[in-house]
């Protein structure tokens, strides 16, 4: 091997404390030889290994990534291995979407008791990645050149606005005049309004533009001061609502719903949308055009479509929405769930993910945004919406959406009843992607 | 002196400075519904009609968004720093627009107040923008409220404006643009905006949009009502991300980090947002504008009080991109709005 000029890869390898690490401890006492590539890398669980560490290590020259834990049931802190395995299930599905080559990344279960297993692990690994090149960092990725598309049909908007908009404003007016709330959070001719007085009722509006997702503004501590709040939903919006409810965010009891059954607003997930009706609303405002709104199927076709490109393909897709992020975190602010009060992006201490546009940090950021809302992501899209550069976050959030539904059975934001995915674990939890 | 230039002629000028090594940019459909100013690797995706106008701003050709200052490399002697690279290729803009194309003057100012910030000359040095004057107006957009034009010629270094044949008449504003189009300046671009926000450029054409308000009353109303529920009011939609100033041909705000490991690194300075909680949050935690209602304040205070009086003109030039971009509904002209609406009652 040495003394040959071929390429030595860079294996980074994150392990528990507990077992793999005292499981490649074993395999030096019993002087088991295995490569010399590999850089571990020991925290205290697998539980602990944010996915970002795995993006970290390939940003700084790793050709190939190990996580390796615990087996099932050895976990020193109980279950924190199970958790890990559920984002680990997710985070695949992401990177697949994104291009990333996922024969670089491995999971595996070592024990304090298998030196031998760890001495084979690290020796297939390195043979593996020596025979796939060096890892090309998607910063050495050639993106293609933009191209003028044909613009979609979207399905007509509705008609029916007047109506709504009527018993919109009919509706504010009487919660504001009873004193069952201080505000009421609507929209208005140009966007969200805020009406804090029952003759301003009539600012309210309902038309094509009512696109935003206002239970953005339960998070903003300037609206929160306003006092006990309405907020007027459509039933896409309401389930970022549940999620919101299911991770204690807001107390119901201090909330008026107010719901819009609505026929579809022209965007691209009204095609598919099946929550036409509100469900949780106190109140719900019928439209003609959600009567006669079918529900729509095939919310992951445009996802799957995607997923037919061959994987180079899709990296250099990723690598031209990506050069156009700004870091502006529209996406992020518009989130009603990003709720967090001071983001992972937001943090340097250390440095988690690079503050600037570039490549490596957009890269970063967009994965970290994306899992961090991995099976909590409600659908609204309003960071797509939000984008000003047009990049398409939606099917990073359906990637992860499928994933939930497909693995789990779950749908965000459907059930306030059911139990989340992130933060718990099943015995169950598919586990062919580890060794 | 006038010549004239078919569409046809100007994409082939285009193809031969992209043939000739210039790194050539303009606007481009970059997907269905998404038109950006972004480098050409061919002229034919050169977007010249049926569009008002690109997201984003030339700007971030002479003031990117990420720009690496220099290098540092730490060991036992010390620190060393390394100068970067400064090669800074030729480089055109075709199809700017003319509020745009104005903001570049106004950054002059600005990078070249105390200190002469070499970062931003030496592009700024390195580009010739030829301006297109505009055609068609959207209701966001408000050039003649700041003393502009749909043909206004500043900062341009050539200015197209559309004969309705197919052909340009073509202005030439420097020597710049005289190199590029191989012609005599016709005539010095009008350098300045009378401090009333009244209008040097040529007079608006017909179909340009309407003067919606007076930037000395905005400067006024800011000037008296610094403490004032307006702002908080008016921010209340105001979700805190950086679309707004960061796709502004004027916002100007940076940020520095150095990304790097123990041994050395790159210093680099990034874009930043006075919309961002955390562009005034101090070390010790305390934040001096502590809510959204400063932030939006603050934004507009910049553009009509603050920078006039310092540099006698108004950091805005009407391009209505804040508007268009903020997901909420928010940007100058909305605000400003509101402010002209409360003034009046």
């Amino acid at each position: 091997m040495s003394g040959t000029n071929q390429f030595e890869p860079k294996i980074v390898a994150f392990v528990c404390n507990w077992c793999t690490y005292l499981g490649a401890d074993l395999a030096g006492t019993a002087r088991l030889e295995y490569p010399a590539n590999v850089r571990i890398i020991r925290l205290p669980c697998t539980g602990r290994i944010d996915t970002n560490l795995v993006v970290k290590a390939f940003e700084i020259g790793a050709d190939a990534v190990l996580v390796s834990g615990c087996h099932p049931g050895d976990c020193h802190y109980s279950a924190g291995n199970y958790h890990a395995r559920r984002r680990w299930m997710l985070f695949r599905e992401l990177l697949d979407v994104v291009g990333f080559d996922t024969r670089r990344l491995h999971f595996t279960w070592i024990s304090a008791a298998e030196g031998r297993k760890f001495q084979q692990t690290i020796e297939e690994i390195t043979d593996k990645t020596r025979a796939l090149g060096p890892y090309r960092p998607y910063e050495a990725q050639a993106a293609p050149p933009p191209s003028n598309g044909a613009a979609v049909q979207r399905r007509a908007p509705e008609p029916d606005f007047a109506g709504v908009k009527q018993e919109l404003r009919g509706a504010a007016r009487r919660l504001l005049e009873e004193g069952k709330v201080k505000v009421v959070i609507g929209y208005g001719a140009s966007g969200p309004v805020f009406i804090t007085r029952p003759e301003d009722s009539d600012r309210l509006e309902w038309n094509e533009n009512s696109l935003a997702n206002l239970t953005v503004y339960l998070k903003r501590p300037e609206v929160r001061a306003l006092g006990a709040a309405a907020v007027v939903v459509k039933g896409c919006d309401e389930r970022a609502l549940v999620v919101l409810e299911q991770e204690s965010q807001f107390q119901r009891e201090n909330l008026q719903v107010i719901g819009v059954a609505c026929g579809g607003l022209g965007q691209p997930k009204c095609d598919a949308c099946d929550t036409h009706q509100p469900r949780f609303a106190d109140l719900t405002i019928a439209s003609a055009a959600a009567q006669d709104a079918a529900p729509g199927d095939g919310r992951y076709a445009e996802l799957e479509r995607f997923l037919e490109k061959p994987r180079e393909e899709r990296l250099a897709y990723w690598t031209a929405e990506f050069d156009r992020c700004l870091k502006c975190y529209a996406c992020r602010q518009i989130c009603p769930l990003c709720y967090c009060e001071r983001c992972l992006a937001d943090k340097n201490r250390p440095q988690a993910i690079d503050t600037s546009p570039h490549r490596k940090g957009n890269f970063a950021w967009h994965l970290s945004r994306a899992m961090h809302l991995a099976g909590r992501c409600a659908g609204c899209d309003e960071c797509t919406r939000g984008c000003p550069a047009g990049i398409d976050l939606r099917l990073l959030n359906l990637a992860l959406a499928r994933a939930a539904e497909t693995q789990f059975g779950y749908r965000a934001g459907m059930d306030p009843a059911a139990e989340e995915i992130v933060g718990a674990y099943s015995l169950q939890d598919k586990e062919d992607f580890i060794r | 002196m006038s010549e004239r230039i078919s569409k046809n002629d100007l994409r082939q000028r285009a193809g031969e400075w992209i043939a000739a090594g210039k790194a050539v940019a303009g606007p481009v459909q970059v997907k269905p519904g998404t038109v950006l100013y972004a480098p050409l690797a061919a002229a034919d995706a050169l977007l010249l009609d049926g569009w008002i106008r690109p997201s984003n701003s030339i700007k971030e050709f002479i003031f990117p968004r990420h720009e690496a200052l220099y290098g540092y490399r730490i060991d036992g002697a010390g620190i060393t720093l390394d100068d970067l690279p400064a090669e800074i290729p030729e480089q055109i803009i075709v199809g700017a627009h003319p509020c745009d194309a104005s903001a570049l003057p106004i950054l002059d100012k600005l990078f070249n107040w105390d200190s002469r910030d070499d970062f931003f000359n030496r592009r700024r040095e390195a580009t010739t923008v030829i301006t297109i004057a505009c055609t068609a107006h959207d209701e966001q957009c408000f050039c003649t409220s700041v003393g502009l034009s749909p043909a206004a010629e500043r900062g341009s270094d050539a200015l197209l404006v559309d004969s309705g044949d197919g052909n340009y008449e073509v202005r030439i504003l420097s020597e710049k643009g005289a190199a590029l189009f191989g012609a005599a300046v016709s005539g010095a671009a009008v350098d300045s905006i009378a401090p009333d926000g009244s209008a040097l450029s040529p007079a608006p054409a017909a179909g340009a949009p309407e003067r919606r308000f007076d930037p000395a009353a905005v400067a006024e109303f800011a000037k008296e009502h610094f403490e004032d529920p307006f702002w908080r009011e008016h921010a209340l939609a105001c979700v805190g991300c950086g679309a707004c100033a960061y796709t502004c041909p004027v916002c100007h705000c940076f940020d520095i980090v150095d990304e790097g490991n123990p041994r050395g690194g790159v210093r680099a300075r990034n874009w930043d947002a006075c919309q961002f909680a955390l562009f005034t949050l101090h070390s010790s935690g305390h934040n001096p504008r502590p809510a959204q209602g400063a932030r939006q304040r603050q934004r507009i205070y910049h553009k009509f009080f603050m920078y006039p009086e310092k540099f006698g003109e108004t950091l805005c030039t009407g391009c209505g991109n804040c508007a268009r971009n903020c997901p909420v509904g928010l940007g100058v002209l909305p605000l400003v709005s509101e402010i002209c609406h409360a003034e009046s009652v």
